[in-house]
């Protein structure tokens, strides 16, 4: 099935503009509200020497080429997460940036593009608490700067109320703070303590219908969750879920209690919109992780590139405490848009540049 | 029976699904977190048209459910079932009004239409995007209704009632989705 172009449909029904131009909206009330914070805003390199290690994204390769006809390898960026942080270590206390990342080999589905607009800012000497206190402010700071041209404004201390895709959702902060232990708990009637072990919960899993197979803890666990407690998250009020199992959070420093670490993802009526830490500034703890991506990166099949040296060497160099927290914008916008699909907030989606999936059936 | 991988997952696969058969609707790869992926699926049931969302490991796999797509003739209707012939083996079937949905009231004696099978059991009807029809009863022209805009039932010459713009008057020729009876335009 082809459809017709965006700006087809656009040039026949002027009436969606406004909608598509939600995104201009947003991505203006985001900067407002971070440099009424004294951030900086800061633009760091789509185009790049070595990417992230992410061990299931695979990457867009090019080739740089000199002056002289010299080559070497580039990417296009994955997330600007490295380059942050080194700026952090470069001395900039408070950064933010709303850049492009890219992915390929990703599907055509509801929820995703080839590339995305992505905002990530850092506080150094704060944690992860810092930055949910940030997330409110700024959905707040969002809904209102999106609310209809001409409206009256809501009367102060009146709800924010949101209405996606039909569930209503109060944004008022302060938001629900659920542990991932007690989501688990109040959601998929699962105590956490008593499936610290893989066998334990390859047992349950299997009992509640699942197929373990060899899979690992973590991804075991990833699932029951995703499948039990996602759904009922940020339904009536946006979730903050945080303090994740230890091998469920990649780049996060640990909790008070060694088995969690200091991560947070936000729902709001059922799209997961941030993933926040308290960042691992350790740089053998880093380097190890980096390592541990790259073998698992080889392992499966995906494009293979060195550890990001320059990264490393910025950690060693000394990274204050820092939380931080990548966001996706296009899902802000789908959010305070009300449409189901992101391709329904993008001016030129990428599958009607490249076209669907080979082999997909509509 | 084949089994299909995680990594094969696409809208439009037909599977089976905690014992019974369900269409892909949609599917999405998602990596949550540290050496994990996932994909995200929207399934619906194809006997009660039930739609759920399952979230499966890299992985898994589901059991295929192999459908076939036949061009059939429609025959007639006996009051419960559509009879339809199959056009390379002249096999007679009756498919109920249930796995037809709206299209049935739009099928027309003699016509062929692709019907999706499994074995013998008709799954549903790929009907054609636009079926042109007669407007057999319409109240008068509403004065000065020249664009669209949906504004009064008229009844069609297959006896079925659509809602259409105002300027619409019997005799005239109107196309419909015969898959939700939807009016598209006049012709």
């Amino acid at each position: 099935m082809t459809t017709r172009p965006t700006w087809q449909r656009l040039h026949a029904q002027p009436a969606l503009l406004p909608r598509y131009l939600l995104r201009e909206r947003i991505i203006r009330a985001i900067r407002e509200f971070f440099y009424a914070q004294d951030f900086h805003e800061v633009e760091t390199p789509l185009l790049v020497p070595v990417p992230s290690m992410e061990p299931y994204l695979e990457v867009f390769e090019t080739e740089f080429e000199d002056v002289r006809g010299g080559r070497q390898r580039a990417f296009l960026t994955n997330s600007p997460e490295y380059a942050m942080k080194r700026l952090l270590v470069a001395g900039l206390p408070r950064i933010f940036q709303i850049c492009k990342a890219f992915r390929n080999r990703e599907d055509t589905g509801r929820r995703r593009n080839p590339e995305f607009t992505i905002l990530e800012w850092y506080r150094a000497h704060a944690d992860y608490q810092a930055i949910m206190a940030d997330c409110e402010a700024l959905v707040a700071h969002l809904y209102h700067a999106t609310l209809p041209a001409g409206g009256a404004p809501p009367p102060p201390g009146a709800p924010l109320l949101l209405r996606y895709q039909g569930i209503e959702v109060d944004l008022t902060p302060p938001w629900e703070r659920l542990r991932v232990r007690e989501a688990l708990a109040q959601y998929a009637g699962l105590a956490i303590d008593s499936v610290w072990d893989r066998p334990a919960l390859a047992a349950e899993m299997a009992r509640r219908g699942y197929t373990p197979g060899d899979s690992p803890w973590d991804e075991l666990l990833t699932q029951l969750f995703a499948n039990e407690v996602e759904p009922h998250l940020g339904r009536r009020r946006p979730t903050i879920l945080y303090e994740y199992p230890l091998p469920m959070a990649g780049l996060a420093r640990r909790a008070r209690d060694p088995r969690y670490a200091e991560r947070f993802e936000f729902y709001i009526a059922g799209l997961e919109l941030g993933n926040a830490f308290s960042e691992l500034a350790d740089p053998d703890e880093q380097a190890a992780r980096l390592q541990a991506d790259q073998a698992a990166r080889r392992r499966l099949g995906k494009k293979e590139y060195p550890v990001d040296a320059d990264f490393l060497a910025a950690l060693r160099t000394g990274m204050p405490p820092a939380g931080g927290i990548a966001v996706g914008v296009d899902r802000l916008i789908m959010l305070f848009a009300d449409v189901a699909s992101i391709h329904d907030t993008l001016w030129m989606p990428g599958r009607e540049l490249f076209g669907p999936a080979t082999g997909e059936e509509l | 029976m084949a089994r299909i991988s995680a990594d094969q997952f696409k809208r439009g696969l037909t599977v089976v699904f905690n014992d019974q058969p369900h269409q892909m609707t949609d599917v999405e790869f998602v990596n949550p977190g540290k050496g994990s992926s996932f994909y995200r699926t929207t399934l619906k049931n194809l006997k009660t048209g039930r739609v759920v969302d399952f979230t499966f490991k890299s992985n898994e796999s589901l059991e295929d459910y192999e459908v076939y797509t036949h061009e059939m003739q429609y025959l007639y209707n006996d009051g419960t079932d559509y009879h339809f012939m199959r056009q390379d083996t002249m096999d007679q079937h009756a498919v109920p009004r249930e796995v037809l949905g709206r299209a049935a009231d739009f099928l027309v004696d003699g016509d062929v239409y692709q019907i999706v099978m499994h074995g013998d059991e008709a799954l549903g009807i790929r009907p054609p995007k636009r079926v042109v029809l007669t407007v057999t009863s319409a109240d008068p022209v509403v004065k000065g209704s020249t664009v669209s805009g949906v504004s009064k039932q008229v009844v069609l010459d297959n006896g079925v009632a659509v809602a259409v713009p105002g300027f619409i008057k019997e005799g005239d020729k109107v196309a419909v989705n015969p898959e939700n009876g939807e009016y598209i335009e006049r012709v």
